[in-house]
Formats: C-alpha cells, sequence, structure tokens
C-alpha cells in the first residue's frame, strides 16, 4: 500500500515541527520560520492539485479516505493558510517569536486537512480540536487587552461547542455501534433508533452551530473576529469555519441522512435568522472589520442553506452541495483577501492618522488615491462578496440559490435574495468610501507581503468563477460524498 | 451487571453540572474544570455504550488525551489573563461588545 496521497499531509506536520527550530538562530529565525512554511504550504498544495480529482483511497482501516471531496478542501485549507502565511512575513517583522505564529498555524491547517480526509469519527474529532487548540492561543498573539479576551472567549465557547460534539458523537456511536461513518449511515438506515439518535443529532448540530457561528450561536465569533489580529481572522473565518462545514456534510449528509427530515426544520430556520440577523446587523456597523465579521456569519447562513435543501429533496441534494462547496471556496478567498487588506489599512494607511481606530470606515476614505492597488482590489472583493457577477462570489451564490428553488423551496431562496441585495448596500458602501471621499493623507507605500496575498484572492476570484474545472471538481465532490452516504 | 440507563443517566447529570456551571460561573478557573467535567461526560458515555466493540473505548482514550491538551492551552491563556489584568474573573470582559 501506498501512502502517496497523504503526502501533503505529512509534510505540514513535518514543517510545523521544523518551523520551531528557529527559535535557536541568531535573528530569531523570522525569515527562516515564513518561507519554511511558505515552501512546505505551497509544495502541498501543488501535490494537492496535481493528485486532483482521486478515486476514493481508504486508508488505517478505513477510518482516513482521501477523495474529490477531501482534496477540494484541502486546496482551501492550504490556500487560505498559503494567503495568512504570506501576510505573516509582513506582520511578523516586528513580533516576537514569529515562529511560534507560523507553526500553530501549520497545525492549525493540518487539524483541518485531517477533518477532510477522516472517515471515522475519531480523526474526526481528533483533527477539529487541533485545529480549535492551535487557533485559540493565536487569537492572543499580540497580547493586547482586547487580543486577550477575544481569545478567553473563543476557548471557552470553542471547547464548549467540541464538548457538545463530543457529547452528541456519544450518542451517534451508542445508537449505531460504531464509529465509521458510511458504517453509521447504513445503521440508522435499518433503524432510526429515536430518540436517541436525535439526541445525539441536536448535541451535534449545535457544536457545529457554534463553530460555523450560526445565529443564535454566533455571538462569540464576531467578538473573536474583532479582537484577534487581522491574519488570525482571516484565518478563523475563512479556513476553520469551513472545516465545521465540511465535517457537518460528513457527519449530517452522509452519517446522520437517515434523520434529515427531522434537521430540515432547524437548519432552515438557523440558515434564514443567519442571513438575516448577519445582514442586518452588518450594515449598521462602522468598524470594517466588525462588518466583515458579521457579513462572515451572513454567508454562513447562505451556506446552510444547502443543507436544507438536502433535507428536502435528495433529487437536488447534488446541486446543493456543489453549491455550498463552491460557495465555501469562493467565500474563504474573497473573506480572507478582504481581512488581508484590513491588515493593510491598519499597518500601513492608518496607524499614521489615529491610532487605535485602525477599522474605523472612515479610515478608508479616500483610498483610491491613498493606496491605489489596495483599492482596487478591495472593490473587486467586495463587489464579489456582494454578489455581483462575473465575480465567484455571485457564481457561488447562484448555484446554491438555484438549488433551493429546484427543491421547491421558493420562499428560502427568495429570503437569500433579498439578503444579498441588502448586503449588497455595506459592500458598495466601502466601494463608494474608497472612491468618493477625500484622502485624509498622501499616498504610502503599500507593502508587497501584503499586497501579494490580497492579489492572488481577487484574481482567483476574477478567474476561478468563470473557469469550468471548478465547477467539475465541486460537482465531483458532491457526488462522492452522495455515494459515500448510498444516496447516489 | 449495571443496566446501561444508569450510566447514560449519571453522564447526562455530569453534562448538565458543566454547562450549568459555565453558564454561570465567572471564575476562569472553575470554568475550565466545568469544561472537563463536559468531556467526561462524553468519556462515561462512549465507555458505556462500549459494550458489543470497543470503538467506544478507544474514542474516550483519544478524546482523555484531548482533554488534557485542552486544560494545558486553557490554562495558559489564564496565566497569560492573569498577568495582563490581574484578575482571573471572566466578568472583566467589557470591550467587545455588539
Amino acid at each position: 500500500m501506498s501512502y502517496g496521497l497523504l503526502i501533503p499531509e505529512l509534510i505540514i506536520a513535518a514543517s510545523a515541527l521544523i518551523v520551531l527550530l528557529a527559535v535557536f538562530m541568531k535573528d530569531g529565525g523570522k525569515k527562516f520560520a515564513g518561507y519554511v512554511s511558505i515552501v512546505a504550504l505551497l509544495v502541498s498544495l501543488i501535490l494537492v492539485l496535481k493528485d486532483g480529482l482521486v478515486t476514493p483511497t481508504p486508508y488505517f482501516n478505513d477510518t482516513i479516505v482521501i477523495d474529490p471531496l477531501s482534496q477540494i478542501f484541502n486546496m482551501i485549507f492550504l490556500l487560505v493558510s498559503l494567503l495568512v502565511v504570506i501576510g505573516g512575513i509582513r506582520y511578523n517583522e516586528d513580533k516576537p517569536h514569529a515562529e511560534i505564529f507560523y507553526s500553530l498555524l501549520l497545525f492549525a491547517t493540518l487539524g483541518m486537512m485531517v477533518v477532510a480526509i477522516s472517515n471515522d469519527l475519531i480523526p474526526l474529532f481528533v483533527g477539529f480540536e487541533l485545529a480549535s487548540l492551535a487557533t485559540y492561543p493565536m487569537a492572543a498573539f499580540e497580547r493586547t487587552k482586547r487580543g486577550i479576551e477575544a481569545s478567553m472567549k473563543y476557548f471557552v465557547i470553542g471547547a464548549l461547542s467540541s464538548s457538545l460534539l463530543l457529547f452528541g458523537m456519544s450518542y451517534i456511536y451508542g445508537v449505531a455501534g460504531t464509529t465509521n461513518i458510511p458504517q453509521i449511515a447504513d445503521a440508522l438506515s435499518l433503524n432510526l433508533m429515536k430518540p436517541a439518535s436525535l439526541l445525539g443529532l441536536l448535541f451535534i448540530v449545535s457544536g457545529f452551530g457554534f463553530k460555523m457561528a450560526l445565529v443564535p450561536f454566533h455571538m462569540w465569533a464576531v467578538d473573536v473576529y474583532d479582537g484577534a489580529p487581522h491574519l488570525v481572522t482571516a484565518l478563523l473565518s475563512s479556513a476553520s469555519k469551513k472545516m465545521a462545514f465540511v465535517a457537518a456534510f460528513k457527519i449530517l449528509v452522509v452519517g446522520l441522512i437517515a434523520l434529515r427530515f427531522d434537521w430540515y426544520i432547524g437548519l432552515a430556520l438557523l440558515a434564514v435568522l443567519t442571513m438575516t440577523l448577519g445582514n442586518v446587523v452588518a450594515a449598521v456597523q462602522r468598524s470594517v472589520k466588525r462588518m466583515l465579521a458579521y457579513s462572515s456569519v451572513a454567508h454562513a447562513g447562505y451556506i446552510a442553506i444547502a443543507f436544507v435543501v438536502i433535507s428536502k429533496s435528495l433529487a437536488e441534494a447534488e446541486i446543493a452541495l456543489a453549491g455550498g462547496i463552491l460557495h465555501i471556496f469562493s467565500h474563504a478567498l474573497m473573506n480572507a483577501g478582504a481581512f488581508i487588506v484590513a491588515a493593510i489599512i491598519a499597518a500601513a494607511v492608518i496607524s499614521k492618522v489615529k491610532p487605535g481606530e485602525e477599522d474605523n470606515l472612515d479610515n478608508y476614505a479616500g483610498l483610491g488615491k491613498i493606496a491605489p492597488v489596495t483599492a482596487l482590489m478591495m472593490a473587486i472583493l467586495m463587489l464579489s462578496l456582494g454578489g455581483v457577477p462575473p465575480m465567484f462570489g455571485f457564481w457561488s451564490k447562484a448555484v446554491i440559490f438555484l438549488s433551493a428553488i429546484k427543491a421547491d423551496l421558493l420562499w428560502l431562496a427568495i429570503i437569500g435574495v433579498l439578503n444579498s441585495a441588502l448586503s449588497l448596500y455595506y459592500y458598495a458602501r466601502v466601494v463608494m468610501y474608497m472612491y468618493y471621499r477625500d484622502p485624509v493623507i498622501e499616498r504610502v507605500n503599500e507593502p508587497l507581503m501584503y499586497v501579494l496575498p490580497v492579489a492572488i484572492a481577487t484574481m482567483g476570484v476574477i478567474l476561478l468563477g468563470l473557469y469550468p474545472p471548478t465547477y467539475e471538481w465541486a460537482f465531483e465532490a458532491a457526488r462522492t460524498l452522495l455515494m459515500m452516504g448510498g444516496i447516489l | 451487571m449495571i443496566p446501561l440507563e444508569w450510566y447514560l443517566a449519571l453522564a447526562a447529570v455530569l453534562f448538565s453540572i458543566g454547562a450549568y456551571g459555565i453558564l454561570v460561573e465567572r471564575n476562569g478557573l472553575k470554568v475550565l474544570m466545568c469544561l472537563e467535567i463536559l468531556l467526561n461526560a462524553a468519556n462515561i458515555n462512549l465507555v458505556a455504550f462500549s459494550r458489543e466493540n470497543l470503538m467506544g473505548q478507544e474514542f474516550a482514550l483519544f478524546s482523555i488525551a484531548i482533554a488534557a491538551c485542552e486544560v494545558a492551552v486553557g490554562l495558559a491563556l489564564l496565566i497569560m489573563l492573569f498577568r495582563y489584568m490581574d484578575t482571573i474573573d471572566l466578568e472583566t470582559f467589557n470591550i467587545l461588545r455588539w
């Protein structure tokens, strides 16, 4: 048996340890740690892309399966981490202990990848916890009062959500008698074993609800996204949150598909509440970082529509899942890019103007003249987040809404489109501030290492939506997942 | 042999104690202990269900190890909290609202 398909994970695990050696270097090894992480992530990303749509390959007694679904999610996680690490080179220039930042980031990426490839509750939970435990300290990386507060909140809520998840998993194990996810699906299709299985479902959905930041479990997320350093926020909202979605795809869509009529109402309610509340509250925010945090809550609501469609109609499950995966992909790119732009503004532009108020919308006034490249990319990212064609954000959202319409959920699609229109208001407001307000300061230098990741994200947002293989990959991933659950 | 229901009831009671503690306690250390109780409630469930095969016990071993890691991270964060704010009272959090 060859372990060739596991090489990306092994590279990340090894580099996470190697990076720590930088502490023995004379200058603290900041550059060394940063470039080792970049190379490791880049090589893994290339390997994942090279293998592409693999035939599902089980490893380790069927606890781990590499399939198109895990490949597309590994690509998303590696890409987001790569963007954050490139930005981290500039960010860590004046910070002590950069190697810890990179090491924690690589461990978090490894945890997410393990979740994406796991086919069993045990590795899924271990990966979930690895990704969470590595990101708790990252939120407090700057050791400011805000950062520590954010980190502590994140820790308590994160630990609570994983306990809920584990408690739910214990009931599912109890009723199914196995921890293998496809076997759970088989066992539950023979005997639903209510109410114990429902109890498990309830705990699992609330555990995931916290991680995915669905309303009413979202309160912590906005505070943490706001209090953490920009780059960490980019990682949390673009990768860590997406990990909860892939875990939920595996557990709900494969393992607990027999209970789908029971999660239909609950998830429909969560999706509608999340979209609406996220967008309404985002519209009144003055801080761009907080606005982006609420917008990322709202986008979780759009993605949650996929679950509702699957529970309503299995015939449309494939397109719904593909839409969910596509929107996860596009939102990861847009969101990571937008948060790194906020980091540029906070670091390079505004710190010269108003200390302590880095993220205020007023600081974006006239950005088109202060930092033209950044402003242009931010405008593209904002329009894509708002769902303006022909950006990726439009196409992915369109696929989700289309699946809702096809599954006779017209009301849900209408709520989604209305929300999308509302969200355009606050995204366009940022663009308006950047181009139609007078600049407060002279033109500044945009740091290359911050601009580069945003440029990658922007290119992705423009091109990937028009690149057919993206859709092929997403649909193939959706089909694999449904086949695993025995639906297709 | 003790029937399964008794174990499940014990786990449910432990889980409720832990959840209650997290909701009302303001002391960081006590919150940390309540989080551990939550994980241990799940462990009891896993081991109690593990009558036909050993997967549950295996899972419980993994989760015990994870609980230990979680305490390590949590205590480190609490130490940092104490160093910078001179308290481990979680009620002092007031910057990030809305």
